[in-house]
């Protein structure tokens, strides 16, 4: 390329530009859980890390673990059943979708994949309230990542079964006299095993991160990690906010990467997130 | 292929949990938003756009996501057609960090604009150190810190969303054009533009109805202002007006779906005439 060409210099670096503003505030979080910031004066929650005196400290780490360890496992367990049950019941479903050409279907599918664009406080709010008997139990919690990571599999998954010639090969199967349950074993779901790794990748990031459902559902004995981050932003210092952050991001980023290089662009389609 | 009949069962969980977590609950509010089984009326919709907080509520709801959708999709033009045509450099790692945000619990976003643009926050400290004034300072709490804040996690999913509609596009249009003696804004404003005006609208669509129901950014730096997110959970955890509370969140699906569904109506469309 000889040619000076400025709109394409302009759009380099409103690329950079918008990289740095993505990773700065990551950055000053990171530094923030690990230096030992007593220059800047008086912290609140100073004794908890007093054990390093150097410029790096990771005593904050474990009075986040030791504060709020329970949660983290929580949020773990919740992560780990969603991708279970969420796979359990995408993968059976998104094969009928994908194969059946009933037209009702076709307004189902759309129903199924409603909760990745609307609002998610309206969904929690409607859980809430329907099933208010069950206020404070640990598994409507569940319940409502079911509702998120459900769709989202889904999702992946009905794209990857079109994206091939599905019914050929089930075809050929039933030709050398497979019956329907030795297809879908044998034939269906050894061929989606990668869109199984990449949407159980996602099921859990998205566990792992929702905040809706977690916080209005929860209660003082069951509270999800994004939960207890929020109780931290409010009442901890900065440092031990940075730390539970960092820990946050030390599950996710390392998911994210992979989902990159798995081919994984079903993000772009989660809005609940936020 | 064979008849789907007998292998429908294998849809039931699937139809069970979006009947239990999702059909269900809507219509629960639904039903409690026009007064329940002792017969029906609009009173808490109109209360909703007549009185005037809760209206203030929603036009700022709707007015701050316009203003995000429509700045992230400007914004992120240029990173995507750089994205699209693989013209920046390490584009894995880089488009790995740009999906980051997108995980975030909105409380982290939350957090990170407070670190950044807060009153003592880092960027109105280095402008205090480079200039002597900490511009920015507390903007974090104002209208233009919640649109950044907003901005944070709807950039990369807009570029992600139009990285993947221009890669659809045919390059040798671009290419015609300019054998036919096309400089750059006319193949611009001509070729591409009527090609990707739909992914930018359907880019409008996903990044405003994720904002609109945004709840943890708002929920950590809203303070002069409410939002419509903000006002559900008011209620619930006050215990405040369950029928108005319903309305809200059914009104916040209702201008999410139509919104999506009407940018879907159109790509039908287009994709008929083509």
């Amino acid at each position: 390329m000889t040619k000076f060409k400025p709109g394409l210099v302009t759009a380099h670096l409103l690329t950079w530009l918008l990289l740095i503003v993505v990773i700065a505030p990551l950055l000053v979080v990171i530094l923030g859980a690990f230096l030992n910031v007593s220059f800047l004066g008086l912290a609140s929650e100073q004794w908890a890390a007093r054990k390093g005196d150097g410029i790096f400290n990771h005593g904050w780490f474990a009075y986040v673990f030791h504060l709020y360890g329970s949660n983290i496992l929580f949020s773990l367990l919740l992560a780990g059943l969603s991708v279970v049950i969420g796979a359990a019941i995408s993968l059976p479903g998104a094969y009928i979708l994908a194969t059946c050409r009933w037209r009702g279907l076709r307004i189902f599918e759309e129903v199924v994949l409603l909760p990745l664009s609307i609002p998610g406080i309206a969904m929690s709010i409607g859980l809430i309230e329907a099933y208010i008997t069950f206020r404070g139990q640990w598994w409507l919690i569940l319940c409502g990542h079911i509702l998120y990571t459900v769709p989202l599999m889904t999702r992946v998954l009905t794209n990857s079964l079109r994206s091939f010639d599905i019914a050929r090969l089930e075809l050929v199967a039933q030709s050398l006299g497979a019956g329907w349950w030795h297809r879908f074993v044998f034939v269906v779901v050894p061929n989606l095993r990668h869109s199984l790794i990449v949407g159980s990748l996602l099921v859990f990031a998205v566990s792992w991160g929702e905040f809706n459902v977690s916080y209005l559902l929860n209660t003082p004995l069951h509270q999800t990690y994004p939960a207890a981050l929020y109780a931290t932003f409010t009442a901890n210092s900065f440092q031990v906010s940075s730390a539970a952050t960092t820990i946050f991001l030390a599950l996710i980023i390392p998911i994210l990467f992979a989902l990159q290089w798995l081919g994984g662009d079903e993000f772009t389609h989660v809005e609940q997130s936020a | 292929m064979s008849s789907g009949g007998p292998r429908l069962f294998l849809l039931l969980p699937l139809f069970a949990v979006i009947a239990a977590f999702l059909l269900y609950p809507l219509g629960f509010l639904f039903r409690q938003s026009i007064g329940g089984t002792s017969g029906f009326d609009f009173e808490s919709y109109k209360a909703l756009f007549c009185d005037s907080y809760a209206r203030a509520a929603l036009i700022h709801s709707l007015l701050l996501s316009s203003l995000v959708a429509v700045s992230s999709t400007l914004v992120c033009l240029p990173s995507a057609w750089l994205f699209a045509h693989n013209l920046f450099p390490a584009q894995r790692v880089v488009r790995a960090i740009f999906t980051l945000p997108m995980s975030f619990s909105g409380i982290i976003m939350g957090f990170l604009t407070v670190i950044m643009l807060g009153r003592i926050g880092v960027v109105p400290q280095l402008a205090q150190k480079l200039f002597g004034h900490d511009y920015l300072s507390g903007s974090a709490y104002r209208l233009h810190g919640l649109v950044i804040a907003y901005l944070y996690f709807e950039i990369p999913r807009a570029t992600l969303t139009l990285e993947s509609s221009f890669r659809k596009f045919d390059r040798r249009l671009s290419l015609a054009a300019r054998s036919l003696g096309a400089n750059g804004w006319q193949r611009f404003s001509y070729v591409l533009l009527p090609l990707i005006w739909l992914p930018l609208l359907s880019t409008f669509a996903v990044t405003f109805s994720a904002s609109l129901g945004s709840f943890g950014v708002a929920l950590i730096v809203a303070r002069r202002f409410s939002l419509l997110p903000l006002e559900i959970y008011q209620q619930i955890i006050g215990y405040g007006n369950p029928r108005l509370m319903s309305a809200m969140a059914i009104t916040l699906v209702t201008i999410a779906f139509l919104v999506n569904y009407s940018v879907r109506l159109a790509g039908d469309r287009q994709q008929r005439v083509i």
